[in-house]
């Protein structure tokens, strides 16, 4: 039986991450990386909920406050610089995204 | 029935994740990802950090998921022309399908937390305990990530103007 | 003003003069051979006003300093530098003066005269510092003026490479005399040539052998010793007054300064060697004399000879002596009869070179002493003038020449019988190659048209021979020097009774038979007229050495060019070769694959970072996960 100790916190976490990098290496569409990006965020909120809770110290649960402003100022930027793209390029699809080639 | 809430979230967490990884369409990814929010809080719930859990619903599902929600829609994306993948880049994502797998395994299989540590008193639970650490040992942060907002916020306005600067 | 001052005036005056030459006056000779002069005239003036009312005196000041080594500047004063700067002055002036008549014409008398102040302010230099690395900054400076002013008519094919020669001849032997400095820095912890009396004084050992003799190779480069002699004859391209000041009186004379002025450091082993130098070179370049049919390069072989002999004196070194009271006192007669013999030498040898100059230019730039002739009648005041010259060259007693050949003789016959005889012959050499000059330049008939029509120079070429001629009669007495150079004069080796019989009737019998020999065999040459009409006669008259002994002819003109054949195959096959296996080396090593080698790999470098550069998001995102694996390998322990 699956017991809810650290362990098994920090597995969902890692498992949550991994998904979410697997998401962005393997998706073409730029909104759905960035949803995955966000997966991987949320990830590692969970994992330092977890610590801080199994050691009874309050860092871990004030650091994702930061984390919470910063994923959502990244989010805000990021979908603007999206926005911009698209209206240049049409597309948001990755692969389109390579002009600095080469 | 604490340990079956546990399972029960942490399942439906990973199952949207899934989701939003392996859905075509860019808004049933975005409900997926609001799925998988509310799974994370509930998880955040059974850690006691109740204030967190709804902080994350409201920051977090309520404003970053909408935010993208909009952006979906306003882009209208189709998804049909995407051209089709190369034989390289399929092997490439199954390898590193694989790799996070092996990683995954030794972590769980080899962690080091032997035997974990009991649960500590829940001093998340309290408001008084954020906000007690916020203004004073963190209070430097809070200043930074309220600059981070105001630039943040004048970035969004320079990138979305119509003129020559923003496109 | 003081004279320190006064010595400073001395020193900076002509560089002042060349400066503003250089600057403002290149075009206009005329002012730029007045300025020269007048610098010259002021040196001449403040040379005599302070060595005879002076004092003695030595000041320095520190130049720079690097951790514990200092180099400084200074003035060391002593009645060897007032008698050295005496003769520089006077003959610097003589030959100022001169060259105003001489190159009235040459169009490039601003550059001309620029470059002899250059080089008044060298010379000067070097009599008047007081440590070796200061007097090797100005010996450099003096071989610097020296090719500037052979190369003068640079146009001309052979005055370059005159230059060059003596230019790098100069530097082989600089090179002996830089590492002799450095050594004796190294080992004596001082460069200073009154600390260094000081150490040789308080009774320090000075058991190197090393020092004098790789400072000696600075004299012999600069002295035109053997080997380092090839440069002085093709060094006769220059102007004539150049010749003159540099080549007779100043420059090669500084070699035997130089050594008076180390005399501290040296050891009888070094002296030896040396003295031997010396008589070779003596003996070599009066044989080499007798087959030159330039003037210049006839008096060129000359100087070399007479520097043999002070270079020679200069090694026989002391003389056990008995003074007043009759005993027994070791008197430093070395240095004394070297710088005897220089003084008088500057004197004769200025005025042969002057008076060749003069000859020069009466026969239109005619060099060549088989074409000339009767001039004993066209040019009296030159004839008059070049004979005293001549006259003291070989010893006719009473001129200068007699008395200071006179000293060096005693002093070989005290110290080394085999020198003696050597210089003894050398002696009765330099009698017949001057005669011989003397009487085929002079007398006889004229043997070509330039000849025919040959004139004085005017005022300027004459008053210059007049002086020097005045000076080679009176400069063998040494009781007419006043009292300032006492010093020096001091020094000079007298025999007294039984030896100085011995002297004076070798000396006279080296006259005798010299002249004799001379007017044997050279004594009818050219004494018929030349025929062709028009004015040159492509062989009417021939040396009568080659006419009577070719063989002898030949052998001395292939022993005069040995020491070229030598240098030339030297550099031909052995240096070029070793130049371009070195070129090779540098090309295909060093340029090939050192230096474009480091820029391939930089290039290939670049192009393999290159091609990381895809453009797609998701080629980033896998080398971002190829180092999270890594990252994981070093956690778990695998790395």
């Amino acid at each position: 039986m699956i017991t809810a100790t650290l362990n098994a916190y920090l597995a969902i976490s890692a498992l949550l991450f991994a998904i979410g990098f697997l998401g962005v290496l393997v998706r073409r569409d730029t909104l759905i990386i960035f949803m995955c990006l966000e997966l991987m965020l949320v990830a590692s909120t969970l994992a330092l909920v977890a610590f801080s809770r199994f050691n009874g110290t309050m860092d871990g649960n004030v650091f994702v406050f930061f984390i919470l402003t910063v994923a959502a100022a990244e989010v805000a930027v990021g979908l603007a610089i999206i926005v911009a793209f698209f209206r240049k390029r049409q597309t948001v699809q990755v692969d389109h995204i390579d002009a600095l080639k080469n | 029935m604490a340990n079956f809430v546990f399972l029960f979230f942490a399942s439906f967490t990973v199952i949207c994740a899934a989701g939003i990884v392996l859905n075509r369409n860019a808004v049933n990814a975005a409900m997926c990802l609001l799925l998988c929010l509310v799974g994370v809080a509930g998880l955040f719930v059974r850690l006691d950090a109740f204030l967190l859990a709804f902080l994350l619903l409201l920051v977090y599902a309520g404003a970053v998921v909408a935010l993208f929600l909009f952006i979906v829609m306003l882009l209208d994306t189709k998804g049909g022309t995407t051209p089709a993948r190369s034989a390289v880049a399929k092997a490439a994502s199954l390898g590193a399908g694989a790799l996070l797998v092996a990683g995954l395994a030794s972590f769980t299989l080899k962690g080091r937390l032997a035997a974990p540590p009991p649960a500590g008193p829940a001093v998340g639970a309290s408001l008084k305990a954020y906000a007690y650490e916020l203004f004073t040992l963190y209070l430097l942060p809070v200043e930074v990530v309220g600059f981070i907002l105001l630039i943040t916020m004048i970035g969004v306005i320079v990138l979305s103007r119509k003129e020559a600067g923003g496109a | 003003m003081t004279s320190v001052q006064l010595a400073l005036l001395v020193l900076l005056l002509p560089l002042a003069s060349a400066g503003f030459i250089a600057l403002f006056l290149r075009r206009r000779g005329g002012a730029a051979a007045a300025l020269s002069v007048v610098a010259a005239t002021t040196v001449a003036v403040g040379a005599l006003v302070l060595a005879l009312q002076g004092g003695r005196f030595e000041a320095a000041r520190e130049w720079f300093r690097l951790g514990s080594f200092t180099l400084s500047l200074g003035f060391k004063y002593d009645d060897l530098a007032a008698l050295m700067l005496v003769i520089v002055g006077i003959v610097g002036l003589c030959v100022h003066v001169f060259s105003l008549g001489y190159m009235h014409d040459d169009p490039a008398r601003g550059r001309y005269f620029a470059g002899l102040s250059v080089f008044m302010f060298s010379m000067i230099g070097i009599v008047l510092a007081d440590n070796l690395f200061m007097m090797f900054i100005f010996w450099e400076l003096v071989g610097f003026s020296s090719w500037l002013l052979i190369n003068h008519w640079y146009e001309q094919s052979a005055p370059p490479e005159a230059a060059k020669k003596a230019f790098i001849t100069n530097r082989v032997g600089d090179f002996g005399f830089l590492l002799g400095i450095l050594m004796c820095y190294w080992l004596r912890g001082t460069v200073n040539l009154s600390a260094l009396a000081a150490q040789g004084a308080a009774g320090h050992a000075i058991f190197s052998r090393a020092i004098p003799l790789l400072l000696f190779c600075g004299a012999v480069g600069k002295s035109a010793q053997l080997p380092l002699q090839v440069w002085l004859p093709d060094a006769m391209e220059g102007p004539t007054p150049v010749s003159a000041l540099i080549h007779a009186a100043t420059m090669v004379a500084a070699g035997i300064y130089m050594l008076c002025r180390i005399q501290v450091l040296m050891v009888p082993a070094a002296l030896t060697v040396i003295m031997w130098v010396g008589v070779a070179t003596a003996l070599y370049a009066a044989l080499c004399a007798f087959v030159q049919s330039d003037i210049k390069k006839v008096l060129a072989y000359s100087t070399i000879s007479q520097l043999g002999y002070m270079v020679a004196a200069f090694g026989l070194g002391s003389v056990r002596e008995l003074n007043a009271q009759g005993e027994v006192v070791v008197v430093a007669a070395g240095v004394g009869a070297a710088m005897f013999h220089l003084t008088t030498h500057a004197c004769f040898k200025a005025l042969l070179f002057l008076g060749s100059g003069s000859v020069i230019h009466g026969c239109h730039h005619e060099q060549n002493i088989f074409k000339m002739g009767g001039l004993a009648g066209r040019m009296k005041f030159t004839f008059v003038t070049f004979t005293v010259g001549v006259a003291a060259i070989i010893g006719l007693p009473g001129l200068a020449g007699f008395f200071s050949k006179d000293a060096i003789l005693y002093l070989a016959y005290a110290n080394n019988r085999a020198a003696f005889a050597v210089l003894a012959l050398t002696a009765v050499l330099t009698a017949i190659y001057m005669l011989r000059l003397w009487i085929i330049t002079f007398l006889g008939a004229s043997r070509s048209e330039a000849a025919a029509h040959a004139h004085e120079g005017g005022f300027t070429l004459a008053a210059p021979l007049a002086v020097l001629a005045a000076l080679a009669v009176v400069a063998g007495y040494r009781g007419l020097y006043p009292d300032a150079f006492a010093g020096i004069l001091r020094l000079v080796p007298e025999s007294r009774g039984t030896v100085h019989a011995v002297i004076f009737v070798t000396s006279l019998g080296i006259l005798l038979a010299g002249a004799a020999l001379a007017w044997v065999l050279y004594g009818r040459t050219g004494r018929s007229a030349f025929v062709s009409a028009d004015g040159t006669s492509a062989d009417a008259v021939r040396d009568p050495l080659q006419a009577r002994c070719p063989a002898l002819f030949d052998g001395l003109v292939a022993l005069q060019h040995s020491f070229d054949r030598v240098y030339g195959y030297y550099i031909a096959k052995i240096q070029q070769r070793a130049a371009m296996l070195l070129n090779f080396l540098e090309v295909i090593g060093l340029a090939g694959l050192v230096v474009r080698g480091a820029a391939g790999l930089v290039g290939m470098a670049g192009l393999g970072a290159r091609a990381l550069h895809v453009g797609r998001l998701s080629a980033y995102l896998y080398w971002f996960l190829g180092g999270v694996v890594i990252l994981w390998l070093f956690a778990v322990g695998v790395l």
